[in-house]
Order: structure tokens, then C-alpha cells, then sequence
């Protein structure tokens, strides 16, 4: 910045700086200007105008003048040729009249002293003669020339008009002292509107300088480094013209422009604050959610492994607690045994009742165990995902439950080809549980029927299980899936309420829920699904 | 030919009487040893500690293991059997309550030569252990002392 307010300082003292209009436009935004420079600004461009024209407009009236000058010295030519017609043809025609050879000479020496004429001859014209010269003096056509000849008459008789040519003057004017005086006076034209033109075209410039251009330098120099935060108002150093002019106009409006900018920037600057605090707030509160989510999930994942951990121990002390039940059970049972073999004569009836009590508990204590462990295996185990066809493993438990009770005449409707994927051993758990109940629940009713098929809900497979059975109150639905609930007696059907509980778990295992309905006396339905959250991972 | 030898290993006092009782009814010559712990069962192989005036070529035709042992366990047993040579022959039958799968593949991969898992009922019971005596001191070929 400093070289260009230097040129714009030493500016006021060389009025011939100008700006450098083109590299103002090429140096938009504030790029330091050029130093001012006559020949690529407005002054040369205003110079040179000023120069052509007032050029052409003085050759063109210098032009004019010489030819009204000119016109003017060929016309004193021609009244020169006209004195000479008055003056001196007269005597002339004596003299060649009388053939006085000397004094024509001496006559046409007289002519020939006239300015401007170069060449004079005499012709004699006769009966046989034809146009013989005389006498001539000067040197014939050089040069430009204005020519003229003359009749040379002689009257003997002036009164009877018996006048008679005798001869012919021609007379040679020469042009070129006319050319010469007019190249002077064109020389002496030109070299002084020359001067006149480049002084009145310094001049004009010094104005246009002093009044316009230095100021658009500084214009420019200013909205080059303009800056909207620290920038003064616009303001030209100059006296004050009195009434305001199109600078001052345009200073004003620029400084308008400008303060409006200003303005507008300032709101700016304010939205943009108050946007830059709203951003940050939010991005604090994003953090913050975000650490609160992190903090909440590493929260949860901390509890589902210690619920799972939890859990796997829980399943592994019921496991070891059925497990080591079974030992004393055991013995019971043996000891029980060994009693009934080998005391049974010494002892009475009373004995032999309390004996089977004790080993009637034993047994139900063993069976709960027993279902206890498949509840807690139905959980405890690992699974193993392959096809499974529910229609066949509902076909095998059907058949080894009529094997077991071949008296009874169930009608057993099971759809073909129902194909799932899932752990083959646990699905038929639950093929065993469900249809066990149906089978067991169904007891009472000489036409039992049980049906396993599908329905659709949406594109949702669903498994029901359906018997005409005894049914259940909807009342103690929740409570058909708890662990040891029962709904009947032991009496009526026997039982450790463990099967469904059971199911339920295994189908949980399979992405899948159960849910019964029935009524007393009416059987009951149970409608299951598997992998409702999609087909899983494992596949075979 | 001298009496059959049944080792038992088997802690608890009234599965031992148990055992015994399924044994004698079945009226097979055999003397039952029993050791209470897997240290007494080694003891007894090895003619230490309690067993020490024993004579050590007179080995068992079929040893009987329980797995669930205070101190020493049943597979630990088992281990220490099939490491010495005098001992490494002796026919091993695992009779257990437990139905932990890695208790049947370790029992096999120390080269147990069968295992049985302990019914609940009595009556099974008593079929077992005779059916094992059976087999494993009349059916079977001991291997030579």
C-alpha cells in the first residue's frame, strides 16, 4: 500500500499522473493500484482526442486561408495582365508598327519588371508571315505560369476604325513565388496552432486532472482498500466547489452505499454471533446427549452382561440344586425299594401305606425334577439352527403318545410339510408340551379331537395348536406360563406346570411368542410363531 | 481262581450299602473293596497309605468310579490309572449321577471303558450292577497280572 500512496501524494505535484483505469478493473478487491501513469490513462487518451481534432480543425482553416490567398494573388496576376492590355499595348503597337526592334525591347523590359512575370515574346504576324517571334525576353515555361496573349493592333486611321493586328504579345506570369509565399504563410499556420493546440491541450488536462482525474485515483486507492470495519467516510481533498458537483455526488453516494453496507453487515455480524452461540449450544448439547447415550448404553450393556451373568448362575445353581436333589431321592427310593422286597411279611398294612407315600413323593419330587431340568436345560443349552419339519416331530410325538396310551381314540389332524428352522431337540420340546397337554387336557372327551396347522397374519406364519379338551379360564391366562402354575388338580391331570413355561422359553430363544385362549369345558387353542424379527443368522 | 475284586469308589455311606445290597443279590462270587475317596482308591492301586501292606499284584478285575469325589475327583483318578503301567490295564467303569456331556467325553478320553449314568429307581439299579458284574467278571476277559 505504501508505493501507491506514495504515487497518489507525489500525484498533487505531477499533474500528469492519471489512474490506470484497466488495471483498477483488473485489480478489483482491493489489490494495491498501479502508480498512476500518463500513457495508459485518461490524459493520453483526452491528449490525444484533444490533439486530432483541434489538428483537423486547423489544418482545415489553414487549408481555407490558403486558397482564398491563393485565389487572391492569381486575381493580382490578372489585374497585372489587364494593366498591361491598358498600358502598355499602345505603344507597343507603334513600335512594332514602325519595326523598332530596340524599343519593343525596351518596352517589354518595362512589363517583364512587373512582379511575378517570367517570360515575354513578341510575335509579328503579316502576309507571309505566320507568328514569327520578334523579340523575347526571359525564360519560357518553367514551372507553374498563368499565360496571356494579346492582340497588338495598329489603326492608321484611328477615326475610320481601319484597325489591323499586327503581331501578339505573350506574356509568361510565374506561379511560384505565390507557392512559395503561400508554403510560408502555411508553415508559419501550422507551427502556431500547433502550439496553440498542445498548450490548450495541456491545459485542458491539467483541469481535467486537477478537477476529476486525481480524485478517481483516490477514489479508487480508497475502494481499493476499502474495509467496512475501519474504513473513514469516503472525502475528497479539495476546495469545495460552491455548488456540489457530480463528484460530490458520487462521493455521497458511495459513503451512502457504503454506510448501508455497513449496516447491513453489522446485522450480519449480529445474526451471525447470535448463529455461532445457537450452533455451539447445540453442539454442546449434541455432546452432551451423545455422552449421555454412550454413558447410558455402556450403562446398559454393563447390566444386560450382569443380568445375563446373573442369570447363567442362577441357571447353573438350578441346575446343580435339581441335579444334587436327585441323589438323596435316590436313596429314598432304594431304601424304599429294599423295604418293599424284602420286610414286606413282617410288617403290616399301616407300614406298607406310609411306605408308599414315601415313595409316591419321591417319585413326583423326582418327576418335577426331572421337568425342572428340562426347563432349565430349555434355556441352558446351546442351539443349533437346521430345518426342522414341525409336521413330522408333531407326527412322532402323536405316535408315542397313542403308544403310551393305545385305549384312547384321539382324531389328530396335523398339516403337512409345516418347514421351520430352529434346534430340532427343542422344537420337539414344544411339539411334546403342546400336544402332550392336548393329549392329557382332552382326556374327558370320548370324541377328542386335536388339530396343529397354520394361519397367516399378514406375512406372518402362525402355528395353532387346537383340542376339544377341558379348556382353562381366561381369567389365569397369565398365569398358564409361570413356572409350577397349574390350573387343575393334581388329581384330575396330573402334572409339574412346567410345559408351557417351557415352551414359552424355547420359542423366545426362536424370535417367537405364545399365546392361548379357552374356556371351561370348551378346549383350548394355543397359536405360536417363530423368528418374528427375521430368519435367523445361523442358517445351516 | 482266586476271588474276583471289585474296586468301588464311592463316597457316600448309603449309596455304598445301596451297591453293596444290589451286589449281593445277585449272587456273583466277588469281594467288593470300597474306598470312600479318589486318595483311598489311589492308595489302594498303588499299595500306599491305608493299603500299604497290600499286595500289588493282586489288582482289581473291574473298578467301579464315581465322579463326584471330595478331594481327589473321579477323572483325576482315573488319570493317575492310566499313567502307570501296572495299573493302566485295569478295566474302569464310570457310575455316575452326573449327565454333564464333558464329564462322558473326558471319562472317554482317558480311556475309561464304559459309563453309566445312575437311574432313579431301584429296581434299575439292581439290574445295573448285576449286569455289570455280569460282564465284566464272567463275560469279560481280564487282562493278565
Amino acid at each position: 500500500m505504501s508505493q501507491t500512496d506514495k504515487s497518489v501524494r507525489t500525484g498533487g505535484d505531477a499533474p500528469m499522473t492519471s489512474v490506470d483505469m484497466e488495471s483498477i478493473d483488473a485489480h478489483e478487491g482491493g489489490s494495491p493500484l498501479a502508480p498512476a501513469v500518463l500513457g495508459r490513462g485518461i490524459g493520453l487518451r483526452l491528449l490525444t482526442a484533444i490533439f486530432l481534432f483541434s489538428s483537423a480543425v486547423t489544418l482545415l482553416t489553414t487549408l481555407f486561408e490558403l486558397y482564398v490567398d491563393y485565389r487572391g494573388q492569381v486575381q493580382d496576376i490578372r489585374d497585372r495582365f489587364a494593366e498591361i492590355e491598358a498600358g502598355y499595348l499602345g505603344s507597343l503597337g507603334g513600335s512594332l508598327w514602325s519595326l523598332d526592334v530596340d524599343q519593343i525591347q525596351l518596352q517589354i523590359e518595362g512589363i517583364k519588371r512587373l512582379p511575378d512575370m517570367q517570360y515575354l515574346e513578341v510575335r509579328e504576324i503579316g502576309r507571309n508571315i505566320k507568328r514569327r517571334v520578334l523579340v523575347s525576353i526571359g525564360e519560357r515555361g518553367v514551372g507553374p505560369v498563368l499565360t496571356q496573349e494579346y492582340p497588338i493592333v495598329y489603326a492608321e486611321n484611328k477615326d475610320k476604325g481601319a484597325e489591323q493586328t499586327i503581331g501578339i504579345l505573350y506574356v509568361e506570369a510565374t506561379l511560384s513565388g505565390v507557392y512559395s509565399r503561400l508554403v510560408d504563410k502555411a508553415v508559419v499556420i501550422l507551427i502556431s496552432q500547433g502550439i496553440k493546440t498542445f498548450l490548450v491541450s495541456m491545459f485542458i488536462l491539467y483541469i481535467v486532472y486537477r478537477l476529476v482525474t486525481r480524485h478517481l485515483v483516490s477514489i479508487a486507492q480508497y475502494v481499493g482498500s476499502f474495509n467496512l470495519s475501519s474504513s473513514p467516510a469516503l472525502a475528497l481533498i479539495r476546495r469545495r466547489p460552491s455548488q456540489e458537483d457530480e463528484l460530490d455526488r458520487m462521493v455521497g453516494a458511495f459513503n451512502d452505499m457504503s454506510s448501508g453496507l455497513r449496516e447491513l453487515y453489522r446485522e450480519l455480524h449480529e445474526v451471525n454471533a447470535e448463529l455461532e452461540e445457537d450452533i455451539a449450544a447445540r453442539r454442546k448439547a449434541e455432546e452432551e446427549v451423545t455422552r449421555l447415550n454412550a454413558e447410558l448404553e455402556q450403562r446398559v450393556r454393563q447390566r444386560t452382561a450382569d443380568l445375563e451373568a446373573s442369570n447363567k448362575e442362577l441357571d447353573a445353581f438350578t441346575y446343580s440344586v435339581s441335579h444334587d436333589l436327585r441323589a438323596p431321592l435316590r436313596r429314598i427310593e432304594g431304601f424304599g425299594q429294599i423295604l418293599d422286597n424284602e420286610y414286606t411279611a413282617k410288617l403290616d398294612e399301616r407300614f406298607h401305606h406310609y411306605l408308599e407315600r414315601i415313595r409316591a413323593g419321591a417319585h413326583d419330587m423326582s418327576e418335577m425334577i426331572d421337568s425342572f431340568l428340562k426347563l432349565s436345560r430349555s434355556t441352558r443349552s446351546e442351539i443349533t439352527i437346521e430345518r426342522v419339519n414341525l409336521s413330522d416331530l408333531a407326527a412322532k410325538v402323536v405316535a408315542r403318545l397313542r403308544e403310551k396310551e393305545p385305549q384312547r381314540s384321539v382324531a389328530v389332524i396335523i398339516a403337512p410339510d409345516m418347514i421351520t428352522e430352529g434346534d430340532r431337540r427343542l422344537l420337539e420340546s414344544v411339539m411334546e408340551n403342546l400336544l402332550g397337554n392336548a393329549w392329557k387336557y382332552s382326556r374327558h372327551n370320548k370324541a377328542a379331537e386335536i388339530s396343529f396347522s397354520t394361519e397367516q397374519a399378514g406375512d406372518r406364519t402362525v402355528y395353532v395348536v387346537r383340542d376339544n379338551g377341558a379348556g382353562f379360564d381366561m381369567n389365569y391366562l397369565d398365569r398358564l406360563f409361570m413356572p409350577f402354575c397349574r390350573l387343575h388338580r393334581s388329581e384330575e391331570f396330573e402334572g409339574t406346570g412346567i410345559g408351557l413355561a417351557t415352551v414359552l422359553r424355547i420359542l423366545a430363544r426362536h424370535g417367537g411368542r405364545i399365546w392361548g385362549e379357552g374356556a371351561i369345558g370348551k378346549g383350548a387353542t394355543f397359536r405360536f410363531t417363530l423368528w418374528e424379527g427375521g430368519e435367523p443368522d445361523g442358517k445351516p | 481262581m482266586a476271588n474276583h475284586k471289585i474296586l468301588l469308589v464311592e463316597d457316600n455311606p448309603d449309596d455304598v450299602e445301596l451297591a453293596l445290597h444290589a451286589c449281593q443279590s445277585n449272587r456273583i462270587d466277588a469281594d467288593i473293596i470300597v474306598a470312600r475317596d479318589g486318595e483311598e482308591a489311589l492308595e489302594y492301586l498303588f499299595c500306599t497309605g491305608r493299603h500299604a501292606g497290600r499286595t500289588c499284584k493282586d489288582i482289581p478285575s473291574v473298578m467301579v468310579l464315581d465322579l463326584k469325589l471330595p478331594g481327589i475327583g473321579g477323572l483325576e483318578v482315573l488319570r493317575s490309572l492310566r499313567q502307570h503301567p501296572e495299573t493302566r490295564r485295569i478295566p474302569v467303569v464310570i457310575l455316575t449321577s452326573s449327565e454333564d456331556e464333558a464329564h462322558v467325553v473326558g471319562g472317554y478320553e482317558l480311556g475309561v471303558n464304559s459309563y453309566i449314568r445312575k437311574p432313579a429307581e431301584f429296581a434299575a439299579f439292581t439290574q445295573i450292577m448285576s449286569q455289570l458284574q455280569r460282564y465284566w467278571l464272567v463275560t469279560n476277559t481280564a487282562p493278565p497280572v
